[in-house]
């Protein structure tokens, strides 16, 4: 196996997340990290450079491909700047919450020829693969309905929530992705009602934190999707996909597998409790499939397009909450100008 | 105190049933006539029934029979209903009472004036799962309501001459669960949203209706509830419905008739969901027309009534026109324009 030599921008959560996996993948090396806000007392140690400066980072003529892991507002840039350094990149979601500066960027990474993977991790959960699967070889016929089910099990920090881009953009567009990637179809119109019932605050930013969606599919399939910022008994993360020979479902996963019976009932184990747990291992292999695709120098299983549809699909979501009426994601999509050149 | 008599109108399958309910389960109950107008006498022979007639007056004629079960037809709920509320008999009637809201307001006025009870037939409300559900809901158990779900979705589409005096999806299918949402979370639709699609059978399609279709909507109380429907699984009649809240959430599963589990190379294989709403709902078929006749006997209010109907109707109406205006639809608009029954 060829070994890969990578580099990353940001360590913060999600950073440290895909720095430490790295450093435990064969046949790939970790070597910097930049990040203008870290400290790097406690980690990564000394086996990995580190720096203040992300140029630090794409200038190096060693490093073959960038995970960018910074804020959302500089995914693009760093996208961008990575792109023109000809190196391949791993962005996490969304490069941009502006569907014109996601144009912009996917274009800059086809005219400089490189790799770009985006973080839809869910799609490499081993479950919801198999779910997928299923639905590819046939196993549930023609899809009907999809519906998916993610409830966060705590609101985040109102601060957090005023620089997401909304619910939808932070939230839902995972769940979005993964409609379009279960079903293989593409979300040609959505409706959305929200409301304001976990925390008031939430309101008073100019948020929702409860959710139902449902969208017509380019295959004439319908699907559900219904948020919750907040679950108290865990992150509530189901899937199911109903067709013409049946259905197939995703449980949500849990620490342990026990029932514990006793006079006061039939107790099953909680969810696990929030994403870096229920995903941790979808973090891994989506990377492992993102070296896979420099190697092999094939297209990376979730890539710039997938994350400009689902970006799409939020827009008219949000439209559409704002308006009340259902909203075509295409229209959308082609009312944006094309850039000029 | 001696058993309540009854008298059935209509014997099509569910009349059958809730005849056969009455005669084996319902201790309290005395089925003295059925009428029909395609009657099969032997079978009411055999059930020990002693009248058995086509004439439906048989029926609201006999001084001694004091309540009544209509399973006939739907288009003909009202005018019996006002019929058997005329002869002072209290009345037990199947969904829809009507397809127009006006129709069962009509309804409701004869039996208020005739003071005679009328109870409907969501049997759902008497499902000892969804029983418990509403008791752990209404008790506090999930906290705040914010979301409901309720999935329903039928074993296999019905013939397309069905589908075509049925009243549509929306108003034969989904009519439940606007009524187990009500039910349940104990708040009024405000506004709902449909989107509908034929995606089983095409001959459905030419019959004017839809055979998938999801509904969302927004209640009264601020949560937020979404209905799937389609007419065919092939793997039996799948009923699940959650309810999702502050404190937490309630689930209610599919039943099954046995709960064996085998495990072989090819997998771990249970029993497919019931294959009927007779044998889902069996437990509640038979305590809907037990609390009719207890509400009967004892002079109580019916759990179920006009009203439910009534709103449970709008809904329906509101969602067709929803999926074909193609926009969302407030109940409230729906009280001034809906009409019922066959679309083209």
């Amino acid at each position: 196996m060829r070994p890969i030599t990578a580099g990353i921008l940001g360590a913060g959560r999600i950073g440290k997340i895909h720095a430490n996996n790295v450093m435990a993948m064969p046949g790939v090396r970790l070597k910097a990290i930049a990040d203008p806000f870290a400290d790097f007392k406690e980690w990564p140690g000394p086996a990995i450079a580190t720096s203040k400066n992300p140029e630090d980072v794409l200038k190096d003529p060693e490093i073959e491909a960038v995970l960018v892991c910074s804020p959302t507002p500089s995914h693009a840039d760093f996208t961008e700047a990575a792109a023109r350094a000809g190196k391949h990149v791993f962005c996490e979601k969304p490069i941009a919450v502006d569907a014109e500066r996601v144009r912009a960027t996917l274009e800059t990474v086809k005219r400089s020829g490189v790799k770009l993977q985006e973080g839809f991790n869910r799609r490499f959960d081993p479950t919801f693969a198999r779910v997928r699967r299923a639905v590819a070889d046939g196993e549930v016929g023609d899809v009907h309905l999809v519906r998916i089910t993610a409830r966060d099990p705590a609101a985040p920090p109102i601060e957090y929530v005023k620089s997401s881009g909304g619910m939808f953009a932070d939230m839902t567009i995972h769940d979005f992705d993964m409609v379009r990637f279960l079903s293989g179809s593409e979300v040609e119109e959505v409706h959305a009602y929200g409301a304001v019932l976990v925390d008031p605050a939430i309101g008073v930013a100019g948020d929702i934190d409860t959710a139902v969606i449902s969208m017509r599919l380019s295959n004439g399939a319908l699907a559900i999707i219904e948020n919750s910022r907040q679950a108290v008994f865990g992150y509530d993360q189901r899937i199911e996909v109903f067709g013409s020979k049946g259905g197939i479902e995703a449980f949500n996963e849990t620490p342990a597998r026990t029932v514990l019976r006793s006079r006061a009932g039939v107790r099953h184990e909680n969810p696990l409790y929030f994403f870096l747990e229920r995903y941790q291992r979808s973090f891994v292999i989506e990377l492992e499939a993102f070296f896979a695709s420099i190697r092999g120098d094939r297209e990376p299983p979730a890539g710039g397009n997938d994350g400009l549809m689902a970006l799409l699909v939020v827009l008219a979501a949000k439209q559409s909450l704002v308006e009340n009426r259902p909203v075509r994601v295409e229209k959308l999509a082609s009312a944006a100008p094309k850039k000029t050149r | 105190m001696k058993p309540t008599t009854v008298g059935v109108i209509g014997i099509g399958r569910i009349g059958r049933m809730h005849t056969e309910n009455l005669v084996h389960a319902v201790p309290d109950a005395h089925v003295k006539a059925v009428a029909s107008p395609r009657l099969d006498k032997a079978w009411a022979e055999n059930l020990g029934i002693p009248v058995r007639a086509t004439d439906v007056d048989v029926v609201l004629d006999d001084p001694e029979i004091e309540a009544v079960v209509i399973t006939a037809p739907s288009g003909k709920h009202v005018e019996l209903i006002r019929r058997a509320a005329a002869a002072r008999k209290h009345i037990f009637c199947e969904k829809p009472v009507a397809f127009e809201p006006q129709a069962i307001q009509q309804a409701q006025a004869a039996v208020d004036v005739a003071g005679v009870k009328l109870q409907v037939g969501f049997n759902r409300r008497f499902d000892p799962s969804l029983l418990q559900m509403w008791l752990a809901v209404r008790g506090g158990k999930v906290g705040e309501i914010h979301q409901l779900r309720v999935t329903n979705r039928d074993p296999k589409a019905p013939p397309v001459d069905f589908v075509k005096r049925s009243g549509g999806l929306f108003f034969d299918f989904a009519i439940h669960d606007f009524d187990t949402i009500r039910f349940l979370s104990g708040s009024e639709i405000v506004e709902l949203f449909a989107v509908g699609a034929v995606l089983v059978d095409p001959e459905i399609g030419k019959a004017g209706d839809v055979d998938t279709a999801v509904i969302t909507l927004r209640l009264a109380n601020g949560a937020l509830g979404v209905i799937d429907c389609s007419r065919q699984t092939n793997y039996g009649y799948d009923q699940r419905f959650e309810v999702f809240g502050s404190k937490g959430s309630t689930f209610v599963d599919n039943t099954t008739a046995t709960t064996m589990v085998s495990s072989s190379k090819r997998g771990v294989v249970a029993d497919k969901p019931h294959e009927t709403f007779v044998e889902r709902y069996r437990e509640a078929f038979v305590a809907e027309l037990a609390a009719f006749v207890a509400s009967v006997r004892e002079g109580l209010p019916v759990r179920v009534g006009a009203a439910d109907a009534l709103a449970a109707v709008r809904a329906a109406g509101a969602a067709r026109t929803s999926h074909l205006e193609h926009r969302p639809v407030l109940l409230s608009e729906a009280v001034q324009s809906a009409g019922g029954g066959q679309r083209q």
